[in-house]
């Protein structure tokens, strides 16, 4: 089983901690995406596992095997930089086989390997080309080729896309996605992309102030925020997080307006208590004057992006956008003033916490 | 008649230094001090050319064609110390020139920070003595009474040895001292261009499995290899630019025959024996031909390493 096992994992500089004790099980074949805002600590957890940054505590295993102390040569892993971390002075071919060279594979082996890469990762043509004279999406190929000629157990990746332009990287995720699926793989990966995420991970770990939120599906996190800070953190636009009071155990208030909400154990006896309610910009439906019981909103601009618009509205003082379909809703969005939800498409978290309150599953 | 593009160049240089003449203002001393000191004596390189003589002036003394030249490439003297010049620059070459570049590579491998600092202030330290110090401390080190070099080799019963009056002896100590002297001090152009190197290149490496030795011959030494390309270029344009107050300090006549260098050369005949014309022309060769291998090496190393002093 090549998993890779991370309890209590802690870094630590001088006194300062910047990873808090992260547990994480990856499975073999899985390919989990830490994502997290700058400073987060996901790059130093993936440098950890690598073996690029020394573990002040805790215990990381890989196939069953303590890593904590054994040298990265030796936790077969491969790992693909930022910044492709390609050889200059050396060719393609040359860059895919120093691994293999520095093993000192033998030279038949090392050709074959070559080759076979070359071939999956359509770099035959450019074998003889130096790094300078390739395309970002063609040296990024490269850097996987490195990682892949080596056959590890691990394959981890370290915000590879960040230096693409936004349709490169938009093909090279898929590329990512598809070789994954050929090789199968185990693979952690970095980002601070919450698209990439999404589309590339089996399972998202979320990660915030060197500390795990949450790890789920793309479509649990979606659905399922476990806090207002992965709410807020995954969708495009995010979701929409509002201020309100209890009124009653299933109906809140804000701004003098009046919004229904799940029936929950947990909002029993609730009025009064503050709330922090999630609306996800997908899930409200747009509203004309003429609909009843509406939540009114202060529309500043709609933006137009074919088969969809974004509504930006105000809410109190606060921003609040709306993701809506275009196609027949063109009247409405001409005159649009309010919106409507389902009470069950509401995510309600505790005010001070910032935690979803218990017995809110959304199904996919 | 200029063309429009050199009077279009013209208004445009005329403009900037209108809009910009404070950049211009800072730029005067410099330019005096290059016209004073290395523009307007070469006026009086046509003595080279001339029978010179103190009373009749640069101006009035009258010409001899290539007379002085003719006699210089005849004189025993003169050959002799071309021939040590080169011969001194090619073993300062050979064994100075790869020094500063291994110093380098081995304080990139230090790890402790505080040995790291001290033992390159120690090594940079020589750079900034006055040669002349130098000097004195590599006479007084190799002195046959009371030297170092002689004392230990007493201490193994050898025989003390008048190292700087020994003709064999007076290159490796010249090569050895401009060694020690400014090995540290080039070794910082290395270190420069070793911090400029990815850190995530060494990273992949060590993933892959590379130890240090291997990190330092695949990627340091590969690239780093431009800049030592450059100063090992640079450093053929000098060939003839032996440090010639270091040869002053330290030859004596006995050792002539392999310390005498062309500027020491010329500087006995041009200062000390007042054969002005004959200096002159002696060094306006040496600058000639310094002049050739500095345009030939920015012409090779534009063309292979697409880098260029112009």
């Amino acid at each position: 089983m090549s998993g890779v096992s991370l309890e209590g994992i802690v870094k630590a500089y001088g006194a300062v901690q910047v990873v808090h004790g992260v547990d994480l099980e990856v499975q073999e074949k899985e390919f989990v995406v830490l994502v997290g805002p700058s400073g987060c600590g996901k790059s130093t957890t993936l440098r950890m596992i690598a073996g690029l940054e020394e573990i002040s505590g805790g215990e990381l295993t890989i196939d069953g095997r303590v890593m904590n102390r054994v040298a990265p040569k030796d936790r077969d892993v491969a790992m693909v930089f930022q910044n492709y971390a390609l050889y200059p002075h050396l060719n393609v071919a040359e860059n895919i086989a120093f691994g293999l060279r520095i093993r000192k594979e033998p030279k038949d082996k090392i050709e074959s390997q070559i080759k076979e890469v070359a071939g999956i990762l359509g770099l035959t043509e450019y074998l003889e080309r130096r790094p300078a004279d390739l395309s970002g999406g063609q040296r990024q190929r490269v850097a996987m080729g490195r990682a892949i000629v080596r056959n590890p157990k691990v394959f981890l990746f370290d915000e590879p896309l960040s230096n693409l332009d936004a349709k490169l990287r938009t093909q090279m995720r898929a590329e990512i996605k598809r070789l994954h699926k050929r090789l199968g793989v185990t693979s952690i990966y970095v980002t601070h992309d919450q698209v990439e995420a999404m589309t590339l991970a089996d399972r998202i770990v979320v990660m915030n102030d060197g500390r795990i939120e949450q790890i789920g599906s793309p479509m649990d996190l979606f659905l399922n925020p476990a806090n207002t800070f992965v709410a807020a953190f995954l969708g495009a636009p995010p979701m929409n997080l509002v201020e309100a009071t209890m009124t009653s155990d299933t109906v809140a208030e804000f701004n003098g307006q009046s919004i229904s909400l799940p029936k929950l154990d947990a909002l029993k006896n609730s009025t009064g208590r503050a709330v922090t309610l999630g609306i996800r910009p997908e899930f409200v439906e747009v509203a004309d004057p003429s609909v009843k019981s509406q939540v009114k909103i202060d529309v500043d601009l709609i933006e137009t992006l074919g088969s969809e618009a974004l509504v930006h509205a105000t809410l109190g003082e606060k921003p609040f956008v709306i993701r809506t379909e275009t196609i027949g809703k063109l009247e409405v969005l001409d005159n649009v003033s309010g919106f409507t939800i389902d009470p069950k498409l509401v995510r309600v978290f505790d005010a001070e916490t910032g935690v979803a309150l218990p017995g809110q599953v959304h199904e996919q | 008649m200029s063309s429009p593009s050199t009077s279009s160049k013209l208004e445009r240089f005329g403009e900037h230094m209108r809009r910009e003449w404070q950049l211009y203002v800072m730029l005067l001393p410099l330019v005096i001090w290059l016209f004073v000191f290395l523009y307007k004596p070469m006026y009086g390189l046509q003595i080279a050319f001339k029978d010179y003589s103190i009373f009749r002036g640069v101006s009035g003394s009258p010409w001899v064609g290539f007379e002085h030249f003719e006699r210089l490439f005849t004189n025993d003297q003169f050959l002799r110390a071309l021939k040590n010049t080169v011969v001194i620059s090619f073993y300062s070459l050979v064994f100075g020139f790869p020094m500063p570049i291994i110093l380098a590579l081995m304080f990139n491998e230090v790890l402790n920070r505080m040995f790291k600092k001290t033992s390159q202030t120690i090594v940079y330290l020589p750079h900034f003595i006055s040669s002349v110090i130098i000097a004195g401390i590599v006479i007084t080190a190799f002195s046959p009474s009371a030297g170092i070099v002689n004392t230990v080799m007493g201490w193994f019963g050898l025989e003390p040895i008048y190292f700087l009056t020994k003709p064999e002896w007076f290159r490796p100590i010249f090569i050895g001292t401009g060694i020690w002297q400014e090995s540290g001090f080039q070794s910082i152009v290395y270190l420069a261009a070793i911090a400029g190197v990815s850190p995530t290149l060494y990273e992949s490496a060590v993933v892959d499995g590379a130890s240090r030795w291997q990190m330092m011959w695949k990627i340091t030494i590969p690239s780093i290899l431009p800049t030592i390309i450059i100063m090992l270029i640079i450093r053929i344009g000098n060939i003839l630019e032996v440090s010639f107050e270091m040869v002053i300090l330290l030859y004596q006549p006995a050792t002539y025959e392999t310390a005498d260098v062309v500027n020491s050369y010329i500087f006995r005949q041009g200062i000390q024996a007042g054969q002005y014309d004959f200096a002159a022309a002696a060094g306006l060769f040496n600058a000639v031909i310094a002049f050739a291998l500095v345009m030939a090496a920015n012409t090779i190393s534009k063309r292979y390493s697409r880098t260029s002093l112009w």
